[in-house]
């Protein structure tokens, strides 16, 4: 137990010797800056809806993968299953919506 | 707790104490899990509201309903409250309780502030607008979606404030470290969901 700590700590403390605030700070500022193009394409109007629409799902895909990756580690090293575990989350969620969509959409 | 006080000062804690046990790996990695049933959750929450968006029912819709201003302060509210609880996790892997404790209840105010402005907009669509559950179809999807993700910051509020109680008496320890981190987990995906809710019922709302 005490040396598999110990190989942790020397193995993991390098990693994370180089991860300080200022990272997360950037990933903050292009979260609102992403948050601003969206309300502010919406707050404009006049432009293309469809555009709008568009522009609004990317600018949130955008932030979610930005959040998940870096707040929630899944860019780092040995987060295969919570890649896993997300991506099926989000394929039955997905499918959830299209189903939905098109159920509505069909007459 | 004197010993796990000496320990976090001693540095004889791990680096990242959440990762030191099995234990707190299984948890973590159970966490995940958890999360993508989350998803699937919310998603089927999306799609119902998706469907039912436009069936008024002769009552208010989303674009004379909603405000973007309030919107835009909870946004930006819960953006930094996710943002704190990274500090939050970062404070514990330098071992540093008290500003662990300290980026924590900053946490839990911001999310109090983020329930309070929801609280206050729903109200006010209840009293002013005639805006009910029982209103139309677009009213339940959207009080089902909106109040399920303001549940779970209700929920994730009063977990967060335990585990600072938990900290004061129990210290940070290989045990309190996991939960600490997948509170923080936790409080990342609240904050995901409500990306999504701030485009999909706010703003195209606005757009129709």
């Amino acid at each position: 137990m005490t040396t598999d700590q110990q190989s942790k700590v020397n193995g993991v403390k390098h990693r994370h010797r180089t991860e300080g605030p200022q990272r997360h700070i950037v990933v903050f500022v292009f979260s609102i800056v992403l948050t601003l193009i969206a309300f502010a394409a919406v707050a404009a109007g006049g432009v293309n809806p469809t555009f709008t629409v568009v522009l609004l799902l990317i600018m949130a895909v955008l932030q979610v993968f930005l959040q998940m990756g870096f707040w929630m580690h899944l860019k780092d090293k040995g987060h295969l299953l919570p890649i896993i575990f997300m991506l099926g989350g989000f394929f039955i969620a997905g499918t959830c919506i299209i189903m939905a969509l098109y159920w509505v959409w069909w007459d | 707790m004197t010993t796990a006080h000496a320990e976090a000062a001693n540095g004889t804690l791990p680096h990242e104490p959440e990762r030191a046990t099995a234990e707190g790996r299984n948890k973590v990695l159970a966490f995940w899990l958890f999360l993508g049933g989350e998803a699937v959750l919310f998603g089927t929450l999306f799609a119902t509201f998706l469907a039912l968006r436009n069936q008024t029912n002769d009552g208010p819709s989303a674009n004379e309903l909603f405000h973007l201003p309030l919107v835009a302060a909870a946004t930006f509210i819960l953006l930094v409250s996710s943002l704190t609880s990274v500090f939050a996790i970062q404070a514990m892997h330098r071992n540093n309780i008290a500003q662990l404790r300290n980026w924590l209840i900053l946490t839990v105010l911001l999310g109090l502030g983020f329930l309070g402005l929801e609280i206050y907009e729903f109200s006010e669509y209840v009293r002013h607008e005639e805006f009910g559950m029982t209103t139309s179809a677009f009213s339940s999807a959207f009080y089902t979606l909106v109040g399920f993700h303001g549940a779970h910051v209700a929920f994730g509020i009063a977990w967060i404030s335990l585990l600072i109680g938990q900290l004061s008496y129990k210290g940070l320890t290989v045990v309190t470290a996991p939960k600490i981190y997948v509170s923080a987990m936790y409080w990342h995906f609240i904050d995901v969901v409500w990306v999504f809710i701030f485009t999909v019922v706010y703003l195209l709302g606005k757009v129709g």
